[in-house]
């Protein structure tokens, strides 16, 4: 097909869903029509065919009461009792007509009202008693059996036989719309001779979007011959609107030339649907044909519609009873993963536990749950680039709870790469914040589908209206790129497990919350109680301090060598329990007392280090190499006091060198700066790295190097302090490097 | 007569220490001292067991923080409310730098505070500094040795 061609056959459909199919203008011809005004009842519109069935031209009718044409008192009853908003016809009753010439004198009359006008439509009186012994014991035997029936096609099957016998027509069928609107035929009875079509797709521009609307309002339509010569109303315009006459729900309307064109393409000269409506929507059709022209009385049509009614409900209570089953089946597979990643206490690790629960929940194939930096894949899942570049993908998307489609190809045409390993996903954030994801993933189905003739109509080149298509031979085709579409009850599945798991994730958050509240708690009370330990421990420490000075200062003469080398030592030990607490209280006080930002010029902070240490450099020889360092935003007490015990250090642990080098210098990254000491000391032993900044922890014997343990942790927890990181480097007798990154923080400077 | 140095201390350790420190900082001022703030208060009220005693506040007050019954700081807070009292130079006498109460007692109008070092000699330096300054400078008492060093010092002859 060129493209002009298809573009032609796109607008003729366009023109063909346009056709107002409820304003014919004109009635089938196996009965007459009369619109008439209420509460007068005179005539405003005719049939044209009055002439052939009462022998009166319709123009003679027009403007005349309708009890100069039948005796209306019998009718009276009927047409009061026509419920206002049941729009369906009504037999009121059968009627004969007052008038000479006519081929028949007695019709049946279906009466119903529409846009203000009384449509009133005769047909050929049936023999009601013997429709009645027929189709009452048939219906009963039916419902029955429906109900007795589980499965979908059982229902299908048994409708079609049923419409089969009431009816009569050589072929009954009963098919259901996809998504798509193509009818996949479910169930099929037919006469020898019958093309069969069980298990052929129509495809949806069979039946135009109005006549699928139509469908779904009045459930029955009848053509009872394929040829008839359409009767069309007199006036055409409905005196009372000046519009033509809606027709909607008149058995007698006259259907598009299109479809009887259809029709007789495919050999049939009288049909008859049956709409099947759930909830609402056009679930299906039993749709019956025959080869021949086919009269179908007003009481078999009530049957049918009745049995479609009836079918229509079974059919939902199995699709929610399906549902219902579904659901459950979910619930529960929600609950056991909820109840692995409780027990677990990890949403990830709930999945992990239960890999087929997971799959099966979502009928997928396979899954990856997406935290933080971790890609949990399970099942048959794309590579982790492919699902790493989705879950990008879906981070533009955050606002969208859920994610499904059932063809990548056609939904996601920037990933080509992630269609080729599946086709269809569905997607959870399950986080506000951050990129959390579960996904799930299906394969691609190869769908083979039986078209009942290839799905394309061809447009009439003289006309430029749409030409129903010719031929009905199977053809196939393959559709490749789809999965299983993502069933809603699965999707509204995937949502209540998403509040479910950010339910523990919240929870999670919040005792969290509850156990960093109790941790600061009973921070402070341990700050306190050291604290106040360190305090209380001062006052012996001075007393001993004090009284073996004293002691040393009256007595020293008298005691032995041995004697005064003791006194000293006690003294030199309860100076350094001294020092010890000293430092202790400083390291609470750290973790207590708030930070004072200020611009820190670290560059002057080493400067003034240097100063302060100038005592413990005399005599040795330090070569400082200082890097230029810049200004920051820092507690500057704090800071000096941690620059000055890393400094400290560094001075400290290069005294057996006889050439020291110490470095210091900083690092400017996005967002941070990394401060570093290094030097060409003792160093220390990786394994050890971990214990460096610990309380008390020393890595040297006293002889060899003095210390209370505390410093280390003391730039720690300043650094901390500042929600930044230390760590070092070091090989035993290489040296060390210890660093310090700061986020680059900012302050209100008061104003002065 | 110098005024007398009012010394408050509990612990017996820390009492003797400070006296040692006080006697070789070669003060010449008589030290009072009481064992807790509820005696202190007595004292300089002039209540209790010290209503007959003689008119005249202290030249200095040695306040340790932490006292039994009356602690150091609802000393001083009485001593800052009490019209008579008021102009009574407050040392406080700490354990720590890291004191809490500190801030407080700066609040309170404390004059000075020493953090009482675990060395003695260290100790002994403070307190002598601490006597020179308040006991002293401050008001100088006729006829003191240190005083005609200042006097020489700001007018010399």
């Amino acid at each position: 097909m060129s493209t002009t061609e298809a573009q032609d056959l796109l607008d003729a459909i366009d023109r063909c869903a346009e056709e107002p199919i409820h304003i014919p203008g004109s009635i089938q011809p196996h009965g007459f029509l009369l619109a008439v005004d209420e509460p007068q009842l005179r005539v405003q519109q005719a049939s044209e065919n009055t002439q052939h069935w009462l022998g009166r031209d319709a123009r003679t009718l027009l403007g005349q009461p309708l009890s100069t044409l039948l005796d209306t008192d019998r009718i009276q009853a009927g047409l009061a009792a026509l419920a206002e908003d049941d729009q369906n016809p009504f037999h009121v009753g059968d009627v004969s007509f007052n008038l000479d010439g006519g081929n028949e004198r007695i019709f049946a009359l279906m009466a119903h009202r529409r846009d203000g006008q009384l449509i009133l439509e005769f047909e050929r009186a049936g023999n009601t008693r013997d429709a009645y012994d027929t189709l009452y014991p048939l219906m009963r035997t039916f419902v029955t059996q429906l109900q007795e029936t589980r499965e979908l096609l059982g229902l299908c099957q048994l409708a079609v036989k049923e419409v089969k016998r009431i009816t009569g027509f050589g072929r009954v069928k009963a098919y259901r719309f996809d998504a798509e609107d193509n009818g996949l035929v479910l169930a099929e009875e037919a006469d020898p001779g019958y093309a069969r079509y069980l298990g052929l797709c129509f495809p949806a521009s069979d039946i135009p979007q109005q006549a699928r609307q139509l469908y779904r309002e009045n459930l029955i339509r009848v053509i009872q011959d394929a040829y008839y010569m359409p009767s069309p109303l007199v006036p055409p315009l409905s005196p009372a609107t000046g519009e033509p006459l809606d027709l909607s729900f008149a058995a007698l309307r006259s259907v598009s030339p299109v479809h009887l064109q259809y029709m007789r393409n495919m050999g049939t000269l009288a049909s008859m649907s049956i709409s099947i409506v759930v909830r609402g929507r056009l679930w299906g059709l039993i749709s019956c044909h025959d080869a021949e022209p086919r009269q179908v009385s007003y009481q078999t049509r009530t049957s049918c519609e009745l049995l479609g009614r009836i079918l229509a409900l079974q059919i939902e209570a199995r699709e929610v009873e399906t549902l219902t089953q579904r659901k459950l089946e979910l619930r529960q597979q929600i609950v056991r993963l909820l109840s692995a990643m409780a027990d677990h206490d990890s949403v990830v690790e709930g999945f992990r536990q239960l890999p087929d629960v997971a799959l099966a929940f979502a009928g997928a194939h396979g899954a990856a749950i997406i935290s933080a930096e971790t890609c949990e894949a399970m099942g048959e899942t794309p590579a982790y680039e492919q699902i790493m570049q989705l879950v990008q993908w879906l981070g533009k998307r955050r606002e969208q709870l859920i994610f499904h489609s059932d063809c990548i190809s056609r939904d996601i045409p920037e990933l080509p790469e992630l269609a080729k390993h599946c086709a269809g996903i569905m997607a959870i954030s399950i986080s506000h914040l951050h990129a959390h994801y579960l996904i799930w993933f299906r394969r691609e189905q190869i769908k083979t589908v039986e078209w009942a003739g290839q799905p394309e109509k061809q447009v009439d080149h003289h006309s430029g209206a749409l030409s129903p298509r010719h031929s009905f031979e199977r053809w196939q085709q393959v559709l490749g790129g789809y999965a299983t579409p993502w069933e809603p009850v699965e999707i509204e599945g995937a949502l209540e497990l998403r509040n479910a798991v950010l339910g523990i994730v919240l929870r999670k958050a919040e005792e969290l919350a509850q156990l960093a509240g109790e941790l600061r708690a009973s921070n402070k009370e341990l700050e306190s109680f050291s604290y106040s330990v360190s305090h209380d421990l001062r006052a012996p420490l001075r007393h001993i301090a004090g009284y073996t000075e004293l002691l040393s200062e009256l007595e020293g003469s008298r005691l032995s060598e041995r004697g005064v080398r003791f006194l000293e030592n006690i003294a030199d030990a309860a100076s350094f329990a001294g020092t010890l607490v000293d430092n202790l209280l400083s390291f609470s006080q750290m973790g207590r007392s708030a930070l004072r930002l200020s611009d820190v010029d670290l560059g002057a902070l080493v400067a003034s280090i240097r100063e302060e240490l100038a005592p413990d450099c005399e005599g040795r020889q330090i070569e400082w190499q200082l890097r230029p360092m810049p200004i920051i935003v820092a507690d500057a007490a704090f800071l000096h006091m941690a620059l000055r015990n890393l400094i400290g250090n560094a001075v400290k642990y290069t005294r057996t060198r006889e050439h020291a080098v110490i470095e210091i210098g900083a690092e400017q990254h996005l967002g941070e700066v990394t401060v570093y000491v290094r030097d060409n000391g003792v160093g220390f032993d990786m394994q050890y790295a971990s214990k460096l900044f610990g309380v008390f922890q020393r890595l040297h014997r006293m002889e060899e190097f003095e210390g209370t343990g505390i410093g280390l942790a003391s730039v720690r927890r300043i650094i901390e302090r500042h929600d930044g990181r230390v760590w070092a480097e070091g090989e035993l007798d290489q040296g060390a490097t210890f660093y310090f990154s700061l986020p680059k923080l900012a302050y209100t400077p008061l104003s002065s | 007569m110098l005024k007398p140095i009012l010394l408050v201390e509990d612990n017996p350790h820390d009492l003797e220490l400070t006296l040692i420190a006080l006697e070789r900082s070669q003060l010449a001022n008589e030290v009072v001292i009481m064992r807790d703030g509820a005696e202190a208060l007595s004292y300089l009220l002039r209540t209790d067991n010290y209503a007959g005693r003689a008119d005249g506040n202290p030249a200095v007050l040695l306040l340790d923080l932490k006292l039994p019954k009356v602690d150091g700081l609802e000393v001083l807070k009485s001593i800052r409310e009490t019209p008579e009292l008021r102009s009574i130079p407050v040392v406080m006498l700490t354990s720590s730098r890291e004191e809490p109460d500190l801030l407080k007692a700066y609040e309170l109008g404390v004059n000075a505070y020493v953090v009482k070092p675990v060395e003695f000699k260290d100790f002994v330096a403070a307190i002598s500094d601490l006597g020179i300054f308040w006991a002293v400078l401050n008001e100088p008492p006729p006829g003191s040795l240190r005083l005609k060093r200042t006097r020489q010092h700001d007018d010399p002859i």
